[in-house]
């Protein structure tokens, strides 16, 4: 059918040329303006083609009759024709790399400088991150993202190269679809979202870091797919974080139990599997509430593997990591709440074996956070975005009984105010200021009043 | 010479609309139904389009119709594209014969995440808007937590529509 449409068009250009010259002007005018006519005829049967593809012919309706069946009215002027779009009327073309493929990607440096410890001021290129898609068919595509944290990575350098997302997805229907891969874990507001013009303050908010890792990803197969109403579904089932990674003289597991085990798919232990959830609702333009979980088994059966921990004595450990948020975006205003608590089961063993040491591990742990935001001023493409967030979290809130004198204290809950502003140079380039100050300060977790600058963007 | 440019430019975009990945929740002729009593005539429009002037990217072409019910106009009919976060989203908007917004359309959306754009409560935030309103994402338009380049995008890109039906198309006799 395209092939006979090419041919057409071809016809209509040789018909164009093959015009005698005539000594008559009207005679021309006259045929001019029947090939006009015929032109926009073929041009309505081009983009009714175009525009649905699979429809016979036989099924387009009256609403879209071709204008060559009233010829009287078609209304080509003397002007520039207008044409369909291709892929090449894109703001920003350059992304484009090759049929089907696109690039992308985002970064963020920032500067650190604790008030009471000015030695220990620091500027870092915290990440850069590349990201792709390659389209293999209208429905099969793949998602990647590779990302470099500090700058350089190598075996002397203290930066990190990684795949931080990898996977193929696939849409079975215009509303759901499949995922397989290495992908991030759909919980809370940051962890799919981490771009840096997408967070107030320099530094992501503390709660989803240290109770929900960041950015937290897994490896395995997930579905994916959205209503009319506004609900917006995710379910996973993937690999777990490794409780035998637990090393308890480390202060990891106190900055962010969850982050000190996960296994981001570098050769994960794969005996157990997890399962995730979330389940949000967008019903109404500007609002965004939700619940999220992560369940699963931890152990991964360590005290058996063949390289095995063979004292290692939570085999049968579970965690659940639940969590809820609410966004309200409304004109200037941008507010936003999150919730979330984890649990670790059968710790208890494995921590008597870790007695003497600094890092047990929690039973549960917990944070939450609560942020308005407010455009104050706003000019061309720039704007001004003064902002305040509250957090308070625990990464050690309860630990697993233990025998009279040998149990751990909880940890004490840390509280944080953040008060900055971003000024985004334009929706895609952010400059941060904040000001951070903690309840209490903890040199090893990096906890202490501080001020913060950052530069990010977006593309 | 015009003319047979148009037709291979409108070929080849058949054939580039095959190779990308796309969930398409609309055709041109579903939105075209449903924003326009059965019976409405669809008449392509062509129009000059000083992109600069309308802060449009250049090469910007959207489809233009102008919708007829007998001799007289009643809205007109918008199929344009605009990139979300890295990939093309197709949509289609309407107005009627005075140029207020009666329906905005989803016809294609490519990219992994963002396609909330679709959903009704947010689209219907465009109804009854013209050319006079701001049309901007933050101030008349909500966001969509977590898809906010696609609405970012979709909302400028009416923006412009909205310019190019009140500078060019109303301007014309």
């Amino acid at each position: 059918m395209r092939t006979f449409l090419a041919g057409l068009a071809l016809a209509g250009g040789f018909a164009m040329q093959s015009i005698p010259a005539h000594a008559n002007d009207a005679a021309l005018k006259s045929e001019v303006e029947a090939l006009r006519t015929e032109v926009a005829a073929l041009k309505a049967e081009v983009e009714q083609m175009r525009a649905a593809p699979t429809q016979k012919a036989g099924t387009v309706s009256a609403a879209a009759t071709p204008p060559a069946l009233q010829p009287g009215s078609v209304a080509v002027a003397n002007a520039v024709p207008v044409t369909p779009n291709s892929g090449t009327t894109s703001p920003n073309p350059g992304n484009a790399v090759g049929e089907g493929t696109t690039l992308w990607g985002y970064g963020q440096l920032d500067y650190n400088r604790p008030t009471a410890r000015s030695a220990d001021a620091q500027f870092d290129l915290s990440r850069a991150v590349i990201g792709f898609t390659h389209a293999f068919d209208e429905s099969t595509r793949i998602y990647g993202e590779l990302e470099w944290e500090h700058a350089i990575a190598s075996a002397e350098d203290a930066g990190e190269s990684e795949v931080e997302q990898l996977y193929i997805e696939h849409a079975l229907a215009p509303s759901y679809g499949v995922r397989a891969g290495l992908m991030v874990v759909p919980i809370g507001l940051l962890n799919e979202h981490h771009e840096p013009t997408q967070f107030y303050g320099v530094e992501r908010n503390f709660v989803e870091q240290a109770i929900i890792p960041s950015t937290w990803r897994e490896g395995g197969i997930a579905g994916y797919g959205n209503t009319d109403s506004g609900w917006q579904w995710d379910i996973g089932l993937v690999t777990s974080p490794n409780l035998g990674k637990w090393d308890p003289t480390s202060d990891e597991g106190r900055a962010s139990p969850l982050g000190s085990i996960h296994q981001e798919l570098q050769l994960a232990k794969a005996h157990d599997v997890s399962l995730w959830g979330r389940l949000n609702w967008l019903g109404v333009p500007g609002l965004n509430v939700g619940a999220a979980f992560f369940a699963g088994k931890i152990g991964q059966d360590t005290s058996r593997q063949f390289d095995g921990d063979t004292n290692f004595r939570a085999d049968k450990a579970r965690l659940l990591l639940g969590e809820a948020h609410a966004r309200w975006q409304s004109g200037p205003w941008d507010f936003a709440a999150l919730y979330t608590r984890g649990t670790i089961s059968d710790t208890q063993d494995l921590n008597l074996s870790f007695i003497g040491q600094p890092t047990p591990v929690p039973k549960s742990f917990w944070g939450g956070y609560a942020q308005g935001a407010w455009r104050a001023l706003e000019w061309n493409r720039s704007s001004l975005v003064p902002f305040l967030r509250y957090e308070e979290f625990n990464t050690g809130a309860a630990y697993a009984a233990q025998p009279q004198g040998l149990g751990t204290p909880a940890l004490p809950t840390q509280r944080v105010w953040t008060a900055g502003v971003n000024y985004y140079l334009n929706p895609n380039v952010v400059f941060k200021i904040d000001y951070q100050n903690f309840r209490y300060d903890d040199v090893l977790l990096n906890y202490g009043n501080r001020f913060d600058l950052g530069i990010g963007y977006q593309f | 010479m015009q003319v047979r440019w148009l037709l291979s430019a409108g070929v080849g975009a058949t054939v580039v609309a095959q190779a990308a990945y796309a969930v398409q929740y609309m055709t041109v002729e579903q939105a075209q139904q449903a924003a326009f009593a059965q019976g409405s005539r669809f008449v392509p429009v062509a129009a000059t389009i000083d992109t600069s002037a309308l802060g449009a990217p250049s090469g910007w072409m959207p489809l233009v119709w102008r919708v007829q019910r007998d001799a007289e106009t009643i809205g007109w009919f918008f199929e344009d594209a605009v990139i979300g976060k890295s990939e093309l989203i197709t949509y289609a908007l309407a107005l009627d014969a005075s140029g207020k917004v009666t329906s905005l359309e989803v016809l294609e959306y490519r990219e992994s995440h963002g396609g909330e754009v679709r959903l009704a409560g947010w689209r219907n935030q465009f109804t009854g808007k013209t050319a006079a309103d701001a049309v901007a994402l933050d101030r008349d338009i909500r966001n969509i937590s977590g898809a906010t380049l696609s609405c970012r995008h979709l909302t400028e890109g009416v923006h412009r529509l909205l310019q190019l039906y009140t500078h060019v198309l109303a301007a014309k006799p």
